[in-house]
C-alpha cells in the first residue's frame, strides 16, 4: 500500500480511490469499439475500403486508369478525384477546430491554411492519401484492386528539412499558401514574433548574466492501440456514421457542411475509443467523406479502417527551440526569449497552435512577471508526415526549452535552479512567489532527494562505469475552467427514476481518462441531498448525435470536471423539482419542504422526515428530468503548476541511460477521481519516457520514405522498460466553481523529457540537446566534453 | 473440414467456404465468428492486443493462420468464466500509487489473456516474472504498474484459496 493523496476538502465521492465504472465491461472484453461494431456479423452486406497511398514524397497523378481494378471480381465501387462529387469538394484544413468546440466551415480555426483536398491528385508525403479509394467484398480484394490501378506519376522534387525548405529555390509544398514554405501570419497564431513585451533585445544586451540554449523535439507518434475506423451507411437520404472519432457533434457538423446535408440527415455515433492522445484532434477527417461517398456509390455500407502503418498519419509537432535569457546577479530574470522552428510536414493542421498559440498561453501563465519577452516561431512545410497534437499541443516542446534555459542560467548564476524558478515564474493573477509552483517544486525536491544532488558530472563512479544525476522541469498547467469558454455551453441531463436511481446523460466519448467515472462521482456528489451512491447512477455511454445533447469533447481530461461543474446546477434544479413532486404527494407547499440525505421533511418539523423514494413511489412514476446548458465559468483564476523530477543512471562506457526514478507532480485544484488521476500521471510516462529515450520516426533521406511505421522498429515502451514512478497529486491552486479543478491528462508528461535531460547533464556534465537520447548521442556528448 | 475447439465447443469450418488459405486466426475469430473481445491493433505481432490461449499457451492470433488451429483448443476472452479472477482484478484495481489497470481498455483483453496463461503456468510469479511475461503487450495509456499489481493480487487471491 502506497501513501494515498489527502484531499484539501473531504467529500463523499469526489476525490476518492475506487474502481472505474467501465472496469468490468472493458476487462471482460465486452466494451464495444467501432471496429467491433463494423463487422460482417452485424452488417452482412458490408464492404471494405482501401485508399491509395502515395509512394512518392512529392508528386502529382498525371494519368489514372481504373479499368483493371474495376474489372476485378468483388470490387463494388471505385471513387477518384475525377468523380464530380469529389471534385466539387472545397479545399479544407485538417485543423478545422482543435476538437473542443463545434464550428462551421466558415468559422474554422485555420482558414488561411486550407491545404488539403479529399482524394487529391496532388500528394506531399510518402503515405499521403492519393486520389483513389476502392470498396470491395474483402480487404484483400480491395488491396489487390489498388495494385491493379494504372497510375502515371509526375514525380516532383521534395524537401524534408525545414531549414532547407526555407532556402531560395527549395521545392514549394503548397506554393499558393506559402511560396517559401513558411506558414504566413494568421489571425489565430499571430505574426512571426507572436508575443513581444518591453524591449527584449535591449534588456538582454544590458543584462548582468546571459544564457542561450538550443534543443530539438522530434515527431513522435501518438500510437493509440485503436486505429481510425469508420462505418458509413446510407438510409435513403440519411447518412449514418459509426466511428471512433472522439467528437461526435463536430464530426456531424463537418460531414454536414462538407457534403451539404442538413444536420438532421447526419447521425454520428461514437462509443468507446481505444486511446486519443491527440491523434484525432482535428475536426476535419477526409476519411469520413470518402467513406460516405463510397458507400453512396456502392449502395452498401462501407468500412474504412487504418492499418497500424496507416495509423502513422499524424505526429507531435517537432520543433527546434532556441532560448535566450538575461538576468541580474541576484537571479532576477529581466529578459526571456524563445525562437522556434517547426517542421509542419506536408499539411499545416495545428502546427501554429503548437508553435504559437500554446506557447503564448504558457507565457501568460508563467512569464507574467518577466518585464521583457520576445517569442517568435516559424512553421515550415516539408514533405514529411504532417505534425499536429500529441498529449498537449506545443507544451512539451516549449518545456524542453524552458527547463533548459532555467538550468543553464542557474548554473551561470551559481544558483539552485529551483530557487531561480520560484523567484521568477508565475501568472498575472498572483504575486511572486507563486504558491502552486513553490509547492510542486519543494515537494518534488523532497521526494527525489534534491539536497543530495552533486554538481554536474562530479558524482561518484558506480561499478566503474556508471554515473547518476538528478534533474527537474516545471510548467504552467492549462485547461482550467476559464480557458474552456471556447467550448460554448456544456450540456448534461439527469433523470431521476421513481425508485431513486438516476440516468445520467453527460455525453462525452470516453477515450480512456476516466471522465465517465468522474461524471458519476460528480453526479453522486451533486445529488448528495438524495443520499444516493455511484452504483445507483447509470451513465449512458454511447454518444449518439440523434439523442440531442452535445458531447463535451475529451481533451486533457478536462471533462473530468467540466460536466461535474454543470451538474451542480442540474442538481439544484432537480432538487426543486423533487420537492415540487413531493409537495403534490404530501399535499404540502413545495417551499415548506426540504430534503437532506434522502429524507424529505417539513422545514418546520425536520424530525418528521420520510425517505424520498417512498414519496416518489406514491406519485405518477414519471421520471423527474432536468437538462442544463451552461458555459464554463469565465472567472480568471490563473492556472496551477506541474513538475517532473528524474534520477538517471548513465553508463559512460556504452551511453545507455536508465531512468531510476521519476516523480510526477500535478497541482490539480481539486482531484476529481484519485485512482484515475494517478493513472494519468503514471500512464503519461509511457509516451513521455518513450519520446525521451526510444521513440523516433526515421526517414530515408534519399527518398523521403519513412522507415519505421510499425511498433517493432518504432519502440513504444513496454512494462519491462518502465521505471518506478511516484505519482503526486496536490491541491494548492483553486479555480472557480464548486471544484475549481484543472485537466492534467496532457500535462503529466510535459516536463518528463527535460527533467531527464537535465538529470543526464547532472550525471555526466555534458549536455545532450535533442531527444530521443540514444546511446550514441551520450557517447558523442561525453567525447565532446573531453571526458 | 477444419475442426477447432473454441471456448469449449468444437466448431467445424469449411476449408474453402469459411476459410481462405491466408486467413489469420484473429480474422477468423473476430470478423467471421464475431468474437469481438479480440482487438486487432498492429496485426503484425508487436502489440499483443489479439492474444488468445491455445492449448494453455498465450499466442498472438494475428501471427497464426486460422488453418494452424485445426485440431487445437482456443480460449478467447469470451470463454472466461463470468467471475474470472484476472478479469475481476483488472476491473477492481484502484489502490493508491498504482492508478487503474485499464484506461481506454483496448489492450486489456490481450493483457488479461496473457496474464491468464502466465498464472496457469506460474501461479505465484514475482514482479520480475510478471514484467517479463507481459512485456509483449503494449498499453499506450500506460497502466503497466496497475496491471502488474492486478496480476500479483490475483495470484495472492488464488493462493489464499479465495477462488479458482
Amino acid at each position: 500500500m502506497r501513501q494515498p493523496f489527502k484531499p484539501r476538502q473531504s467529500r463523499k465521492h469526489i476525490g476518492g480511490y475506487r474502481p472505474r465504472i467501465d472496469g468490468l465491461e472493458k476487462a471482460s472484453g465486452r466494451a464495444l469499439y467501432a471496429d467491433d461494431v463494423a463487422i460482417k456479423a452485424n452488417f452482412p452486406d458490408l464492404l471494405y475500403a482501401k485508399v491509395l497511398r502515395s509512394p512518392h514524397a512529392h508528386a502529382r497523378i498525371k494519368r489514372l486508369d481504373t479499368a483493371r481494378a474495376e474489372a476485378l471480381p468483388g470490387v463494388k465501387a471505385v471513387l477518384t478525384y475525377a468523380d464530380p462529387e469529389v471534385a466539387a469538394l472545397a479545399p479544407t484544413s485538417a485543423g478545422w477546430t482543435d476538437g473542443v468546440d463545434t464550428v462551421s466551415f466558415r468559422r474554422m480555426m485555420w482558414r488561411r491554411f486550407c491545404d488539403r483536398r479529399v482524394l487529391s491528385d496532388y500528394v506531399c508525403w510518402v503515405g499521403d492519401e492519393a486520389g483513389v479509394v476502392v470498396a470491395a467484398e474483402t480487404e484483400a480484394i480491395a488491396e489487390e484492386a489498388l495494385r491493379r490501378l494504372d497510375v502515371e506519376w509526375e514525380v516532383l522534387p521534395f524537401v524534408l528539412d525545414p531549414a532547407e525548405a526555407m532556402m531560395p529555390g527549395a521545392p514549394a509544398v503548397h506554393p499558393e499558401i506559402a511560396p517559401n514554405n513558411v506558414l504566413p501570419a494568421d489571425p489565430v497564431g499571430g505574426n512571426d514574433v507572436y508575443l513581444s513585451k518591453g524591449d527584449f533585445d535591449r534588456a538582454l544586451a544590458e543584462a548582468e548574466v546571459t544564457a542561450e540554449a538550443t534543443c530539438a523535439y522530434h515527431n513522435a507518434n501518438q500510437s493509440t492501440l485503436e486505429n481510425w475506423c469508420c462505418l458509413a451507411k446510407w438510409e435513403e437520404d440519411r447518412l449514418f456514421i459509426w466511428s471512433n472519432s472522439y467528437e461526435a457533434d463536430q464530426t456531424r457538423m463537418f460531414v454536414s457542411q462538407t457534403l451539404g446535408l442538413p444536420l438532421h440527415k447526419v447521425r454520428v455515433v461514437c462509443n468507446f475509443v481505444g486511446g486519443q492522445f491527440g491523434r484525432n484532434d482535428t475536426g476535419d477527417q477526409p476519411l469520413f467523406i470518402f467513406t460516405a461517398l463510397l458507400a453512396k456509390k456502392a449502395g452498401r455500407p462501407v468500412k474504412f479502417k487504418h492499418t497500424r502503418r496507416e495509423a502513422f498519419h499524424d505526429s507531435r509537432q517537432p520543433a527546434v527551440y532556441t532560448a535566450r535569457a538575461g538576468a541580474r546577479k541576484d537571479g532576477t530574470i529581466t529578459a526571456l526569449g524563445f525562437k522556434a522552428l517547426g517542421n509542419a510536414g506536408a499539411y499545416a493542421d495545428h502546427t501554429m497552435f503548437a508553435l504559437k498559440f500554446a506557447p503564448a498561453e504558457a507565457a501568460e501563465m508563467a512569464f507574467a512577471h518577466i518585464p521583457n519577452l520576445k517569442m517568435e516561431a516559424y512553421g515550415v512545410y516539408t514533405n514529411k508526415l504532417p505534425a499536429c497534437m500529441m498529449r498537449g499541443v506545443g507544451n512539451s516542446q516549449l518545456n524542453l526549452s524552458l527547463g533548459h534555459i532555467v538550468d543553464v542560467l542557474a548554473e551561470k548564476l551559481g544558483m539552485d535552479p529551483i530557487d531561480l524558478a520560484v523567484k521568477n515564474f508565475g501568472h498575472a493573477w498572483e504575486i511572486l512567489p507563486d504558491q502552486s509552483l513553490s509547492a510542486v517544486l519543494r515537494e518534488g525536491a523532497r521526494r527525489i532527494g534534491w539536497e543530495q544532488r552533486h554538481a554536474p558530472g562530479t558524482g561518484p563512479l558506480r561499478e566503474g562505469v556508471k554515473k547518476r544525476g538528478k534533474g527537474f522541469s516545471f510548467h504552467p498547467g492549462w485547461h482550467a475552467e476559464w480557458q474552456e469558454l471556447r467550448r460554448g455551453r456544456i450540456q448534461v441531463a439527469m433523470r431521476l427514476n421513481p425508485d431513486g436511481t438516476v440516468m445520467l446523460d453527460a455525453p462525452t466519448v470516453e477515450t480512456g481518462p476516466g471522465s465517465n467515472t468522474c461524471n458519476v462521482l460528480g453526479c453522486a456528489e451533486a445529488l448528495g441531498f438524495l443520499g444516493i451512491t455511484p452504483a445507483e447512477i447509470r451513465w449512458t455511454s454511447v454518444v449518439d448525435t440523434d439523442k440531442g445533447l452535445k458531447d463535451t469533447v475529451q481533451t486533457d481530461s478536462a471533462v473530468s470536471f467540466l460536466q461535474s461543474e454543470a451538474m451542480v446546477d442540474a442538481a439544484a434544479e432537480l432538487k426543486k423539482k423533487v420537492l415540487e413532486a413531493a409537495a403534490a404527494v404530501l399535499k404540502a407547499g413545495p417551499d415548506d419542504l426540504d430534503i437532506e440525505a434522502g429524507r424529505i421533511f417539513p422545514k418546520a418539523a425536520p424530525e418528521q422526515g420520510v425517505p424520498f423514494r417512498e414519496v416518489l413511489w406514491q406519485g405518477d412514476l414519471v421520471p423527474i428530468a432536468v437538462t442544463i446548458s451552461r458555459p464554463p465559468s469565465g472567472e480568471k483564476t490563473g492556472v496551477p503548476f506541474l513538475a517532473a523530477f528524474a534520477e538517471v543512471e548513465v553508463d559512460v562506457s556504452t551511453g545507455k541511460v536508465v531512468v531510476e526514478k521519476l516523480v510526477i507532480l500535478n497541482d490539480c485544484g481539486t482531484v476529481m477521481y484519485a485512482s484515475g488521476a494517478e493513472a494519468q500521471q503514471l500512464g503519461g510516462q509511457v509516451a513521455g519516457l518513450g519520446e525521451t529515450l526510444f521513440e523516433e520516426i526515421i526517414y530515408d533521406q534519399a527518398t523521403g520514405v519513412p522507415l519505421n511505421f510499425n511498433w517493432i522498429d518504432y519502440q513504444v515502451p513496454t512494462m519491462a522498460d518502465m521505471p518506478d514512478i511516484e505519482p503526486v497529486l496536490m491541491e494548492v491552486w483553486r479555480g472557480a466553481g464548486e471544484y475549481g479543478a484543472c485537466g492534467i491528462g496532457e500535462s503529466v508528461l510535459t516536463c518528463t523529457p527535460r527533467a531527464v535531460l537535465n538529470a543526464i547533464y547532472n550525471a555526466i556534465g555534458a549536455r545532450i540537446d535533442d531527444i530521443p537520447v540514444k546511446p550514441e548521442k551520450v557517447l558523442k556528448a561525453l567525447a565532446g566534453n573531453g571526458r | 473440414m477444419v475442426r477447432i475447439k473454441i471456448n469449449g465447443r468444437w466448431r467445424e469450418l469449411d476449408r474453402d467456404k469459411d476459410l481462405a488459405p491466408a486467413m489469420t486466426l484473429s480474422y477468423l475469430l473476430k470478423e467471421v465468428l464475431g468474437l469481438t473481445g479480440i482487438k486487432v491493433s498492429c496485426d503484425e505481432g508487436a502489440c499483443g492486443a489479439c492474444t488468445v490461449i491455445m492449448d494453455g499457451k498465450a499466442v498472438l492470433s494475428c501471427m497464426m493462420l486460422a488453418l494452424q488451429a485445426d485440431g487445437h483448443e482456443i480460449t478467447t476472452i469470451e470463454g472466461l468464466a463470468k467471475d474470472d479472477p484476472v478479469v475481476e482484478a483488472f476491473a477492481a484495481q484502484s489502490e493508491p500509487g498504482y492508478g487503474t489497470a485499464l484506461q481506454c481498455g483496448y489492450c486489456t483483453p490481450g493483457f488479461v489473456m496473457t496474464a491468464k496463461a502466465l498464472l496457469a503456468e506460474n501461479p505465484v510469479p514475482t514482479l520480475g516474472e510478471v514484467k517479463e511475461a507481459l512485456s509483449g503487450n503494449i498499453c499506450r495509456c500506460g497502466c503497466y504498474a496497475a496491471i502488474a499489481q492486478a496480476v500479483l493480487r490475483t495470484s495472492e487471491k488464488v493462493r489464499a484459496g479465495g477462488c479458482r
